[in-house]
């Protein structure tokens, strides 16, 4: 049904337009930066229209970036293959530890099973700072520091309680009829978690394992403190850009995109599991 | 004239991306003062898209709704003077029941004494009177079924509409509310409309019965006219309880009439000065035909045809007796108690004025002559 | 093939009882219909024996062996969901094929084939559940139940979610589906008729325990309680308080100031408080009055299952239903009737218990 006159609806879109505007500005902006000089970036007043280059990409990729204090080797390419394994793994880790938990939390009433399942969520409230001063002491006595163990591990920790958080809604919305049916059909539990449990909650684990490696992806502090130069993923990389003869921002706006782009694109593939995970998870939550 | 009169009402549901929804196909229909009207069918015919037109939560693509000669197609549900009990209750969760009965009655300006006595009264009409200071999320969902049936009742209304008023009561209480309200309602004159997918609470609570499917209106008329005048195969095979059987016969000539022949041993012989034109041209005409007997115009323990039993069921009051009848099954319903087993014979009668015959387009062409 | 029984089954759910000592024996091929209100405890019963819960007390044998703390794969219970409970990401044919273990695939094919040709599903093997209609749903969902042949079979009102049309046409085919394999069966529903209909024997369970278990028309004509009358028939059994007393050899009692007379059969009930029962089938009208007629109005005309059924209030504000054959003459609403019944028709339950009156003891203690 059409509600209102036209003015009604030239109003809305003038709205529309306006939010539209507001929102994009920021991302739109880099974008363009991205294709611009220091120099072009920089005068005032900015100009819309400009000559675009592909030097600030051919910078990132072949690693050398030229400043006016003279050359400089970055690893923004080698960072960003460090943002990919960091994150997949801590991922995977905390995917073969969280579902079956999640799970347990869906089926099982237990003594202190809330209990247990909000301490997890609430590792999500600490400030992570104030978890990284005894952390990375810790870290120094174990040896875990600057090493992928050490760091996955830290980052398993900000996908684990997602993961648990969104698919013991999943879990929670299967009929647990369906999975009485099938053991009484004669298989154990196992193959009843395997068979049916899982396959059924798959979106829901899909949409959990997106978010939490795009917040792993997105995290700057843990690795800030606890790798070196070579085990940087690109939030830490991107410093790197803060030279002594200024900073690139053309360079900066570049590596923003280039560290957005895998995020994005597997925000977009998935979107609808996405928003389906996270409203899910909020209101199971 | 009528109380409600319904004219050419169509409703078609468009959502971007999905293919249109025409719930509604041209209605027409017209309710009388103090009728008690039914709009019966399966899910998704229409009944509830109807209704909710009616009070104005839908509304018309096209038609014009009139109530007491006035149009209210175009006017907002608070003031089309319609009482509705809905079928997810609906209620004021922070009001009590009390107050949620009251509510409807605020805006009508009556004294507070008239207003609880009028609230206890159909309370007590509903057997709520010991839950009135109960919270609604205190109460049991069928104790919310009949609040809400409570608050469209106690109003002053021109039209009470109810969406599947009683599918949550229990079975014994059910019964009693029927009658009850059919009682009130008739004592007071007041017109009701209320959609449901239960034949048998259709049959129960209203004068007359609309059966839709896919959106068509198929028949208008009593429970007794349905059953025993059915339109079409669709109302034939819908209503009564068990069904109608339904069966495949050959047509061929015989002295004086047809044969409907179910297999060699079992036919019907009708006379063709019992037909009328039209059916005896059809009859001429075609090879098979399709008929209808009742369950219950099937005689059982007597009659000439020989049948094998199926299944024999008692449910106290009735048996329904399942037989193999040339090849096919047919279904009995008898009030006495018959003592046979699965695979015995039985006598059943089969009487050719019973029988209801159906044409290539399923249309009832021949009735069965009421006895 | 082995029978089920259940050994005084106790299981309590947070302080509130759900069986509280259930008895009850299945044999191989009889069909048990637990049936009862809704809480009553029924589902809870099934899961117990499918081992979804474990009793608290009690034992469940099947074949004489105890099942109790077996997993459920291990137990030989098939069983019918209600929500049918099928696997969604599973094709019919699937479905039905996890039922069966072990088998050869040419052996599970020639099984399934068979199953599902009986169960008129063949059509439609290849379909996912949310391809399927209701009615297929319910029909793959029993053919998972039945092709393993279990030795006990569990439905939990398998008829409860499919159209008035289709569970009519099941509760006549039921039956000789359910027998095929000798199972002991166990079929839960809320429907009376659907009870009667179905099982050899009733188990009436009311509060978590087991009000009464006999046959079908045993139950219907001769409830143990006033309670198990009023969940049997539709519209259900006409009651009234009277107290009986003995007149010339006779028992009689006053209902509405008319004197009724009453059945041989409650010869200890002379003097003692109890509710009158009798069915509306069992009741007549009539025009003219006499002393042992009640007077009475009509309130409402409510045509019901092919009958005429009426509700009366009767003189003393009682309301009672009368159910007539549809082609009676039966009057108009607000007629002033006169209502008479055959001292047969009459049941006696004492007031205080709500066991029937006149009731050998060993059924009471059932």
């Amino acid at each position: 049904m059409d509600h209102g006159s036209l003015a009604g609806r030239i109003f809305r879109g003038v709205a529309l337009a306006l939010i539209l505007v507001f929102f994009m500005f920021p991302i739109v902006w880099i974008l363009l930066m991205s294709f611009q000089t220091n120099e072009q970036i920089l005068r005032i007043p900015p100009r819309i229209l400009f000559e675009p280059t592909l030097a600030n990409y051919e910078a990132l990729i072949s690693g050398q970036l030229r400043t006016a204090a003279g050359n400089l080797e970055i690893s923004f390419m080698h960072n960003l293959w460090n943002s990919f394994v960091l994150s997949s793994l801590a991922v995977v880790l905390a995917l073969v530890l969280g579902v079956p938990a999640a799970y347990a939390f869906a089926r099982y009433k237990f003594k202190l099973g809330e209990t247990i399942a909000f301490t997890l969520l609430s590792f999500r409230f600490a400030p992570p700072l104030l978890v990284l001063l005894p952390l990375s002491l810790y870290y120094q006595e174990l040896g875990l520091n600057d090493t992928y163990v050490g760091i996955v591990w830290v980052y398993q920790l900000i996908a684990l309680p997602l993961i648990l958080w969104i698919v013991r809604g999943y879990f929670e919305d299967i009929s647990p009829d369906i999975e009485h049916a099938y053991r009484l059909a004669g298989h154990s539990w196992r193959e009843a978690f395997t068979h049916i449990a899982v396959p059924l909650a798959g979106p829901g684990i899909a949409a959990a394992a997106l978010l939490s490696f795009i917040f792993c992806w997105n995290n700057f502090v843990f690795a800030l403190i606890l790798a070196s130069a070579d085990k940087q993923p690109v939030t830490v990389g991107a410093l790197a850009f803060v030279t002594a003869s200024g900073i690139q921002y053309g360079q900066i706006a570049a590596a923003i995109v280039l560290s957005v782009m895998p995020t994005l694109l597997l925000a977009l593939y998935a979107q609808r599991y996405l928003v389906e995970g996270l409203s899910l998870g909020a209101v199971k939550g | 004239m009528g109380m409600l009169e319904l004219r050419h009402i169509d409703k078609t549901y468009r959502s971007r991306g999905k293919p249109p929804v025409h719930a509604v196909r041209s209605l027409d229909m017209e309710v009388g003062k103090g009728e008690i009207v039914a709009l019966l069918g399966s899910s998704g015919c229409g009944k509830t898209s109807t209704l909710r037109m009616i009070a104005g939560f839908e509304s018309v693509t096209s038609g014009t709704i009139a109530l007491q000669g006035r149009r209210i197609d175009h006017l907002a549900p608070a003031r089309r003077k319609v009482a509705m009990a809905f079928e997810g209750y609906s209620l004021y969760p922070p009001l009590t029941v009390r107050e949620n009965i009251a509510f409807a009655l605020k805006s009508q300006q009556i004294a507070r004494s008239e207003m609880s006595r009028r609230v206890e009264a159909v309370a007590r009409l509903v057997e709520i009177e010991g839950i009135l200071e109960s919270f609604p999320r205190a109460i049991s969902g069928g104790q919310q079924q009949r609040v809400s049936l409570a608050r469209a009742l106690v109003r002053d209304a021109d039209l009470y509409l109810l969406d599947e008023p009683m599918g949550q009561l229990e079975p014994q209480l059910r019964a009693v509310l029927r009658g009850r309200i059919k009682n009130l309602l008739a004592e007071r004159g007041m017109t009701a409309i209320f959609v449901t997918h239960d034949q048998t609470e259709a049959s129960a609570l209203a004068d007359r019965i609309a059966v839709m499917e896919d959106g068509v209106l198929q028949q208008f008329a009593s429970e007794r006219e349905l059953k025993n005048q059915p339109a079409n195969l669709f109302v034939a095979s819908f209503i009564g309880e068990p069904p109608m059987n339904l069966l495949e016969t050959d047509v061929s000539r015989c002295d004086g009439g047809f044969r409907l022949s179910m297999s060699r041993e079992v036919a019907f012989e009708i006379r063709g000065d019992a037909l009328d034109r039209v059916v005896q041209k059809t009859l001429e005409e075609t090879a098979s035909v399709r008929i209808g007997i009742r369950p219950q115009k099937i005689a059982v323990g007597t009659g000439e045809v020989r049948v094998r039993i199926l299944s024999n069921q008692w449910l106290g009051d009735q048996s329904h007796v399942a037989v193999e009848c040339g090849g096919k099954l047919l279904i009995a319903v008898t009030p006495s108690r018959v003592a046979a087993r699965p695979g015995d014979n039985i006598q059943f009668g089969l009487d050719p004025r019973h029988i209801h015959i159906f044409g290539a387009d399923g249309t009832c062409i021949r009735h069965a002559e009421v006895s | 093939m082995a029978r089920l029984e259940l050994k005084q089954v106790r299981k309590t759910f947070g302080g509130a009882s759900s069986a509280d000592g259930v008895s009850l024996t299945v044999e191989p091929g009889e069909i048990v219909a637990v049936f009862g209100p809704s809480g009553g405890g029924k589902t809870v019963l099934l899961r117990m024996i499918a081992g979804m819960f474990e009793p608290d007390e009690g034992d469940i044998l099947v074949g004489g062996r105890s099942i109790v703390g077996a997993a459920p794969e291990r137990r030989g219970v098939g069983m019918a969901f209600q929500n049918f409970a099928l696997f969604p990401h599973m094709s019919a044919r699937d479905n039905i094929a996890s039922g069966l273990r072990a088998k050869t695939a040419k052996e599970a094919a020639t099984r399934i084939d068979a199953i599902s040709r009986l169960l008129k599903i063949e059509h439609v093997l290849g379909h996912l559940p949310r391809e399927l209609s209701n009615g297929q749903k319910q029909r793959t969902a029993l053919a998972r139940a039945l092709i393993g042949n279990p030795e006990v079979l569990l439905l939990d009102d398998p008829l409860r979610n499919v159209d008035a049309k289709l569970r009519y046409e099941m509760r006549l085919e039921l039956p000789n589906l359910l027998r095929r394999g000798a199972a002991s069966v166990l079929y839960v529903t809320q429907d009376y008729r659907e009870a009667m209909a179905i099982a050899d024997r009733i188990a009436v369970l009311m509060d978590g325990h087991v009000e009464q278990i006999a046959a079908p028309e045993e139950i219907y004509s001769r409830p143990a309680s006033v309670a198990v009358a009023r969940l049997f028939g539709d519209p259900s059994i006409n009651l009234a308080e009277v107290t009986p007393c003995n007149e010339h050899g006779a028992l009689v009692a006053a209902v509405a100031g008319a004197k009724v007379r009453l059945g041989a059969n409650g010869g200890t009930a002379t003097d003692r408080p109890c509710w009158l029962g009798v069915r509306p089938e069992d009741l007549a009208l009539s025009r003219t009055a006499s002393e042992d007629a009640i007077p009475a109005r009509i309130l409402a005309i409510t045509p019901m299952h092919e009958k005429s059924v009426l509700l009366l209030r009767l003189a003393d504000g009682t309301e009672w239903f009368v159910a007539l054959p549809p082609d009676a003459p039966h009057g108009a609403a607000d007629d002033a009737v006169f209502v008479r019944f055959l001292p047969e028709a009459a049941l006696l339950f004492d007031r205080a218990t709500g066991l029937r009156v006149g009731l050998p003891h060993h059924r009471q203690a059932a």
